[in-house]
């Protein structure tokens, strides 16, 4: 593998005694790469060095990734399984004890055994999480079923990706993040961001974000807050949380009204075109601007710059996708580079920006409760019949498909599922209506809980098991542009922790089924099963070796043979991944959110992320330099809003939904509409803003409506505002 | 390999403090950040501007200092106190006009950015423009500097949309564009 030219340097010179190791953050999907500096003496990780050879990050980091190491050897580690002895203190950290694994796994096993004898074999359940390698997303979805053999698996890419999934898939046909690589970003004409704080959630985008405007491209950004990125945006649509599907319908009116489309390409490259152009006859500028509340003239002016750019990318992130109908926003999008035939082609397409480290991978291969390795489906006989068959069970052994992750805390709660397998999740803290959720895991007959922290989830637990951190396993993970990375294993395994890989494979063997998972020893041995198992799929990993990504900094799939380079541009042939090769325009009618401002609660209520912090927080609340940047979750408010409820800047309120309610200090600032209040999700118990979040699904992909709601602030009779 | 700057575009600051987290991980920095990022105006908008050592040409934290422990090295940077030099009587806190120089009271000594000179001399960027993820902060030639500046020609003839910072301790070796540097700038269509 190239190393870049500062490696020795800074090996030789700088860090006597330690080693680097080359690998990649383990927080969002940008994936950056970094050096971990190792101590060669005790062989732990004890710095981080930045990493100038990976194209899509150059070095550059945010605090996150400058962090990051100090959770390896944070004194917050489990180090050994906890069992819990006293089921009256769940939802607690008290009332464990520690044990040894045997014990540990052998009274999983046999209270697995037990509930699927009283209650059958769908009574356990798997609840996952795409912060973890392909490796381990991969063999969680054997695990659930070949291992435990039950239909519910699930994971927390229904709160993250799971639109923009369901929106690509039926416009292109294909469900990966990013149609360009990401150093096409900065070479484009006109950037359109649509729900994306990407200052704050992706910041090693930003170098490139504002080359973009260096070079004198435009950037166009929709998004209700004044974001650091809308800040210094060309044009900022500042629409209302939950109307993205109608101002894409009115920019898709205009570039139509304005002759801003390519025909050729709509004649020969798609379907759709004619209903779609009849639907957003109606959203005029006017009717858009009555519904967004943007002005017309903004959104006449961004029309305009988008239909003439030379090349545009359209990039949308969680503002767009976590609502009730964020598949049709996310589609609405992509119109816009349908109709002006602006994708396919080098500098022009479409991108959604990855929350979590594997968001892409780990929706890849068969965590979804609806999904089998390689993108194939769960209701198509032939797609059960090739996954069985790589297995080695029959096809009638493969359980059915099962339900959303919401949905399985409502089947926690009826019973129907008894017990719960987490991993590499926090839903205590990132599920909507936490209320509900947690009386879900209250209700639960057995709970098996695998972090490397005592997580808020891992409070519920029956048993807790330590696992290792990303810097303590190799693997593979897949970033937002679809380029398959290599992290590299930098100390030994922490205290008693295991790799969740190993942990599946011994409850396998324990189980009975271990003849399907034994020749696993190695992460490189699951990962040449996923590239076999994925062979013939549309996310096909078969020609991608480890060797071949460490050659390459990375390959993008689909790549199909041993001597395919993989594709970085998708559908430079202009051939769409629908059976007859085109992409489909959309034609789709607004709805308003699910729950609309009323006299009761007139506000709307819209969450997101600070730059501190990641997911949950369950790592980042932990890590100081990143606990003292942003301590606690601030309730934003415009200076309006605030007079009008009579508050002010650091004042204690309580702010109320129909599902409940919790307490913030407000953050007085203007970068938000009068009409709009603004909290960050990362912090857990009385602090979640889940809390009062909207559990509203969205039909196509089940994603929550967590970005509107309908909301209120109660005053505090005394105040409460800090001085000094 | 020419001469190395740093280079500051204020407007790209978006407040994300990872050059503050990169600080710490210079060898030699004891895990302190030795730069600061503040909001210009945080009731209205997110609008922040990195704070760092301009290493001055002719610094007043040197030329205060009565025990001459403020060393500059070749490449400009002014250095931490020298631990055996210092007395700890924080006459270069008072007389840095941006308020860099800290000090540290267990340790009786004056603290500040050096450029992270242990990696500078070598050609490798300091740890604050290596991590920054918005190019706010730039390690670069002169002769790229000098690119830059004709890059954003602008009609008084400035480079800075605002103007020439009236630097308060004169020529510094940190170059900086103050916000609205794109102002003046070409669109492409």
């Amino acid at each position: 593998m190239p190393k870049d030219k500062f490696f020795k340097v800074m090996e030789n010179k700088i860090h006597p005694n330690e080693k680097l190791v080359s690998t990649h953050c383990c927080y969002c999907g940008m994936q950056c790469g970094m050096n971990l500096r190792v101590d060669t003496t005790t062989n732990k990780i004890i710095g981080v060095e930045p990493r100038y050879d990976f194209p899509v990050n150059l070095g550059k980091m945010c605090p996150k990734g400058v962090t990051a190491y100090q959770q390896v050897n944070h004194p917050d580690r489990i180090q050994r399984p906890l069992i819990r002895t006293d089921a009256s203190l769940k939802g607690t950290a008290e009332g464990f004890r520690e044990a040894s694994w045997e014990e540990a796994l052998d009274l999983i096993v046999s209270r697995f055994k037990e509930l699927q004898h009283n209650y059958g074999k769908d009574t356990l359940s798997v609840y996952s999480g795409v912060s973890m390698t392909n490796e381990k997303c991969y063999l969680t979805g054997k695990f659930a079923r070949v291992a435990l053999q039950t239909r519910y698996i699930d994971y927390n890419g229904r709160f993250c990706m799971s639109s923009a999934a369901a929106g690509l898939n039926r416009s292109l046909g294909i469900d990966r993040g990013s149609t360009v690589p990401w150093t096409d970003i900065h070479q484009t004409d006109c950037l359109f961001l649509a729900g994306s704080n990407a200052a704050e959630c992706h910041p090693t985008s930003m170098f490139r974000i504002w080359e973009v405007q260096n070079r004198g491209g435009y950037l166009i950004v929709a998004d209700p807050r004044e974001t650091p990125l809308a800040r210094r945006a060309d044009i900022h649509l500042d629409l209302r949380p939950g109307t993205d599907l109608a101002l894409a319908n009115g920019i898709v009116h205009l570039l139509i009204k304005n002759g801003h489309i390519d025909e050729d390409f709509i004649r020969n490259h798609t379907n759709g075109f004619e209903e779609t152009k009849e639907l957003v006859a109606t959203f005029t500028p006017d009717y858009v601007s009555e519904i967004t509340g943007v002005s017309v003239e903004k959104i006449v002016r961004a029309a305009d710059i988008f239909g003439r750019a030379p090349e545009a990318i359209v990039m949308f992130c969680r503002g767009v996708e976590q609502q009730s109908k964020g598949t049709d926003n996310v589609s609405a999008y992509t119109n816009m580079s349908l109709v002006t035939g602006k994708i396919g082609r080098p500098k022009s397409g479409v991108a959604t920006l990855t929350g979590q480290g594997n968001g892409q991978g780990g929706r890849e291969h068969g965590q979804k409760a609806d999904q089998l390795p390689g993108y194939r489906k769960l209701d198509n006989p032939e797609h059960v019949r090739e996954i069985a068959c790589a297995w080695g069970i029959s096809p009638e052994e493969m359980p059915q498909k099962g339900v959303s992750a919401y949905e399985m805390f409502q089947l926690m709660k009826d019973k129907t599922i008894r017990s719960l397998y987490l991993l590499c999740s926090n839903p205590v803290v990132s599920a909507p209506n936490l209320n509900h959720v947690r009386e879900s895991l209250k209700s639960l007959d057995f709970m098996v809980c695998c972090d490397f922290y005592l997580s808020e989830s891992a409070e519920y637990a029956d048993v807790v098991l330590p696992v290792t951190t990303w810097a303590e396993d190799d693997g593979t993970t897949t970033n937002l542009e679809g380029r398959i990375i290599r992290h590299r294993q930098a100390q030994e395994w922490f205290a008693e922790s295991k790799p969740d890989w190993w942990i599946q494979i011994e409850i396998a063997k324990r189980m009975g089924r271990g003849q399907f998972f034994t020749h696993l020893k190695s992460p490189q041995d699951i990962f040449h099963e996923i590239r076999q198992v994925s062979k013939g799929g549309i996310a096909d990993y078969y020609g991608v070796t480890y060797e071949k990504i460490d050659q390459n900094n990375g390959v993008f799939w689909p790549c199909r043979e041993e001597d395919d380079e993989g594709q970085p541009h998708l559908f430079l042939d202009k051939k769409f991944y629908h059976p007859d090769g085109k992409a489909k325009i959309c034609a789709l009618p607004y709805r308003p959110p699910a729950e609309e401002p009323d006299e009761e609660y007139p506000l709307r209520l819209t969450t997101g992320r600070v730059v501190f912090h990641y997911l949950s927080g369950n790592q980042t609340r932990r890590i100081p330099f990143l606990k003292d940047m942003y301590p606690d979750p601030l309730l934003e408010v415009h200076p309006k809003t605030a007079t009008r409820y009579g508050i002010e800047h650091d004042e204690l309120v309580t702010l109320k939904t129909r599902r409940g309610e919790a307490q913030y200090r407000v953050k007085v600032i203007e970068a938000i509409r009068e009409d709009t209040v603004f909290i960050p999700y990362h912090w857990g118990k009385a602090q979640s803003i889940n809390l009062l979040t909207n559990p509203a699904l969205d039909p196509y992909s089940k994603m929550p409506e967590f970005k509107a709601c309908a909301a209120k602030i109660i005053k505090h009779k005394h105040g409460g505002v800090r001085h000094g | 390999m020419g001469k190395q700057v740093l280079y500051i575009e204020m407007d790209n600051c978006i407040g994300c403090r990872s050059c503050l987290a990169a600080c710490t991980q210079c060898g030699g920095h004891d895990n302190r950040n030795r730069n600061y990022v503040l909001d210009v105006d945080p009731f209205i908008n997110r609008q922040t501007i990195p704070l760092m050592c301009f290493h001055c040409v002719n610094p007043a934290c040197a030329r205060s200092c009565p025990a001459q422990a403020i060393q500059i090295a070749d490449n400009g940077a002014v250095l931490s106190a020298l631990v055996e030099k210092c007395i700890g009587c924080q006459n270069c806190t008072i007389a840095c006009p941006y308020g860099i120089p800290k000090f540290d009271e267990e340790q009786n000594l004056m603290y500040k950015c050096d450029l992270c000179y242990d990696r500078t001399k070598e050609g490798i960027p300091p740890m604050c423009a290596s991590v920054c993820p918005t190019n706010t902060l730039q390690w670069m030639e002169e002769a790229e500097l000098e690119e830059k500046r004709a890059q954003i020609p602008l009609a008084n003839g400035k480079w800075t949309a605002s103007h020439d910072p009236d630097v308060l301790e004169g020529e510094t070796n940190v170059k900086i564009s103050l916000p609205g540097i794109l102002q003046g700038k070409q669109k492409l269509f």
